[in-house]
């Protein structure tokens, strides 16, 4: 009875550990495809799409490119906030915030075969959205971070290792997140982690990847 | 495929209380407004939700309501169809989401973007904006000429928006205009109901001219 639920965990604790998050601005002038094919050439696990412009338009056109780049490789592909965009490119997931529809909602729309992600303001948002169906949690700032002006101040690593003994889910670490302190973020309880500029504002984009990757790897193999 | 409503109102929650926009809109139905648009780009999407919600509680099955941009709030929200910007989703995306009873409209400002959505299967266009607005400051209007070079080149109704009231409002229907969509003119008034019935006598003019 639960098994599109257990099919989307299993497949999450393998995916959530290097989560990659576009950024045009961030990118240095490159193509969000050419970042993505980048960083799963050095080893990311996710991509998710997150699109500030305002041609939706364009967003589903390039929706669907990453979504048969990141199928061929078997990459996870999530869409960021728009959960029409995210149903209408067939992505794997779509991932909701605070100021996005509620995850009780999208859960709703999207069905059972659909990954809910979900970024908590508190921990007992965490909690809550675990009881709504969320399947995984985008916990941060875990440092300080320019990306994101909007972020807050940052939580640290220990926010991971306490939203992590009160859900069940799997949590990525995300804001300030670098191949030097991912190993941290997952010592504490991560799954992995997700970046956005230790990626798409590295000039070589895919050994930015795979060093994150080498890091997380790294720990969970010990602590396995 | 739905009947496509004559007078549009389009109306944005963030620049007013939830009350006055709830008498507003309420006004302006019992005056023959029949599609009432929420379009507002700066509410998250959980608030957008809420609006639309309590729109339905006002107006009921009295007039269409239908959600700018957004096609998840629109099923959600139980919308009756969504009014998709120039660049956004394409209608055939909405339209595998909404199903074939709801509504897609799309904004265009140009013939090759009408001829477009009409072959992506939208029911109605927005074009615009005729006349020069406040809610596009410093934009000349593309003109009743334009207006009508659109109107021909389509089989599909086409909504006349931008800077239309109760005054100009029979100009665009001369030109062949399903209707006309107003923001300002309705929403500005204190007597919404009476612009409403004001724009609405124009279309029973128009109609009673054409053979």
């Amino acid at each position: 009875m639960t098994s599109a639920r257990e099919n989307r965990l299993t497949r999450l604790d393998e995916a959530l550990r290097v989560y990659v998050l576009t950024d045009r601005e961030l990118s240095r002038g490159r193509s969000e495809v050419d970042i993505v094919r980048q960083a799963i050439a050095g080893g990311a696990t996710a991509i998710q799409l997150r699109w500030k412009q305002p041609s939706m338009y364009e967003a589903l056109e390039i929706a669907r490119e990453l979504r048969a780049i990141c199928r061929d490789r078997d990459v996870l592909f999530v869409v960021n906030d728009r959960v029409d965009l995210a149903m209408a490119a067939n992505a794997d997931g779509v991932h909701v915030g605070e100021d996005d529809l509620p995850v009780a909602a999208t859960r709703s729309l999207v069905g059972e075969s659909m990954i809910i992600g979900y970024s908590p303001p508190t921990i007992q948002d965490a909690v809550l959205a675990e009881l709504d169906r969320a399947d995984y949690l985008g916990v941060g700032p875990v440092f300080g971070t320019a990306t994101k002006s909007d972020a807050g101040e940052a939580v640290g690593t220990g926010r991971i290792a306490e939203v992590s003994r009160q859900v069940q889910i799997p949590i990525v670490g995300i804001g300030g997140i670098n191949a030097l302190n991912a190993s941290e973020v997952v010592a504490a309880g991560a799954t992995g982690v997700a970046v956005i500029s230790a990626v798409v504002s590295q000039e070589d984009v895919s050994v930015a990847a795979r060093e994150l990757r080498q890091a997380v790897d790294g720990v969970r193999e010990r602590s396995s | 495929m739905a009947v496509v409503p004559c007078l549009h109102l389009i109306v944005d929650g963030s620049h007013m209380s939830a009350n006055r926009l709830t008498m507003l809109v309420a006004s302006a139905v019992n005056g023959g407004v029949e599609a009432v648009h929420l379009r507002d780009r700066s509410l998250p999407a959980s608030n957008l939700l809420d609006v639309v919600e309590r729109l339905r509680q006002t107006i009921g099955r009295r007039a269409k309501v239908i959600v700018n941009d957004r096609v998840d709030v629109a099923m959600l929200a139980g919308a009756d169809g969504v009014h998709l910007p120039e660049r956004g989703l394409s209608p055939d995306a909405a339209r595998r989401l909404l199903g074939p009873s709801k509504t897609i409209g799309v904004s265009i400002h140009s013939v090759g973007a009408a001829i477009r959505a009409q072959e992506l299967g939208a029911d109605y266009l927005f074009a615009g904006h005729i006349f020069e607005t406040e809610s596009k400051p410093g934009e000349p209007g593309r003109g009743l000429e334009f207006f009508r070079e659109v109107v021909c080149s389509v089989d599909i109704p086409v909504i006349g928006i931008g800077g239309i009231d109760a005054r100009n409002a029979g100009q665009v229907l001369d030109t062949g205009a399903h209707g006309v969509a107003v923001i300002s003119a309705i929403l500005d008034s204190e007597h919404p109901d009476e612009v409403s019935r004001e724009i609405r006598d124009a279309f029973s003019n128009v109609r009673i001219e054409r053979p």
